[in-house]
């Protein structure tokens, strides 16, 4: 007489498979996060007019402490110009914006060079400001 | 004898869906995150290898010198407050581009918020922004 053996049922354990696409997704998350400028403290200058803007490619900060920033990555004033002009390669007039966001109280020793750059790299400047609210900011 | 019924069931909520959960999750708040729309303005300059092959040119061209607080046209200083109305009528009745040139220039303190407010009032009257920004030399001394 034949003893069946018994079968085993062979399952993959679900129990941390929330876990491990969590813990995937913060890593990509955090990867993305360094790659954009949204971690950068400023404070965008006010005007009274604003028009919406599409965020294409290429953004420069310059922060609270006069930092720079060419896509969340801090850069030199020298560098700015060649790394735009390179990010921006040959698009075409109308997409070779580049969002300036400059801190309300930087001076023109700080972004008058910052402008020049993004003029020298053929790009099309783009003042990232906030509409002017009745109270005005001391 | 009585018999007791084994009530004590495990009860386990089923986990197979957790990842997709956070999954969804994290989809949802990073694309909240990336929707935030800029709001700003466009600005128009010519590209600076220009500029110095129209420095002769530039002498007629009207200049705007900004200090931290006080803004003048001309070397003639004028209030904040009619800056805008002032720039409008000096640039009225030009119609060529190359007259419509403002020279823009600044101290080195000046504040971004400043410098905004004054070019915006110049391209809302018309005016086409260079930037006149002072050279860096190095001067070797013996």
């Amino acid at each position: 007489m034949k003893i069946p053996r018994k079968k085993f049922q062979a399952t993959v354990p679900s129990v941390a498979m929330g876990d491990i696409a969590f813990n995937l997704l913060i890593f990509f998350v955090i990867l993305a996060r360094a790659q954009d400028d949204s971690h950068i403290k400023w404070e965008p200058a006010s005007t009274p007019k604003v028009e919406q803007v599409k965020s294409i490619g290429v953004s420069v900060v310059v922060d609270i402490d006069s930092k720079l920033y060419l896509n969340g990555q801090e850069i030199g004033e020298s560098q700015l110009s060649a790394a735009i002009e390179k990010l921006l390669g040959n698009a075409p007039a109308g997409k070779r914006s580049v969002l300036l966001k400059v801190h309300r109280n930087t001076t023109a020793l700080r972004f008058e060079p910052v402008i020049e750059a993004v003029s020298q790299a053929g790009g099309d400047l783009v003042h990232i400001l906030e509409e002017k609210s009745l109270q005005p900011k001391k | 004898m009585k018999l007791r019924r084994n009530n004590n069931f495990l009860i386990e909520p089923a986990s197979a869906a957790t990842g997709d959960i956070a999954f969804n999750l994290i989809v949802f708040f990073l694309v909240c995150a990336s929707t935030q729309p800029d709001s700003g303005r466009k600005q128009i300059l010519p590209r600076s290898e220009n500029q110095q092959q129209k420095q002769t040119e530039q002498i007629q061209n009207l200049e705007v010198s900004l200090d931290r607080n006080s803004v003048s046209i001309n070397t003639e200083k004028i209030p904040l407050t009619d800056f805008p109305s002032r720039i409008k009528r000096k640039l009225q009745g030009k119609a060529k581009p190359e007259d419509r040139i403002v020279v823009v220039k600044s101290t080195k303190d000046v504040p971004y918020h400043h410098w905004i407010a004054i070019t915006g009032a110049i391209e809302d009257g018309g005016g086409i922004i260079t930037l006149q920004l002072e050279e860096e030399r190095s001067i070797q001394v013996p």
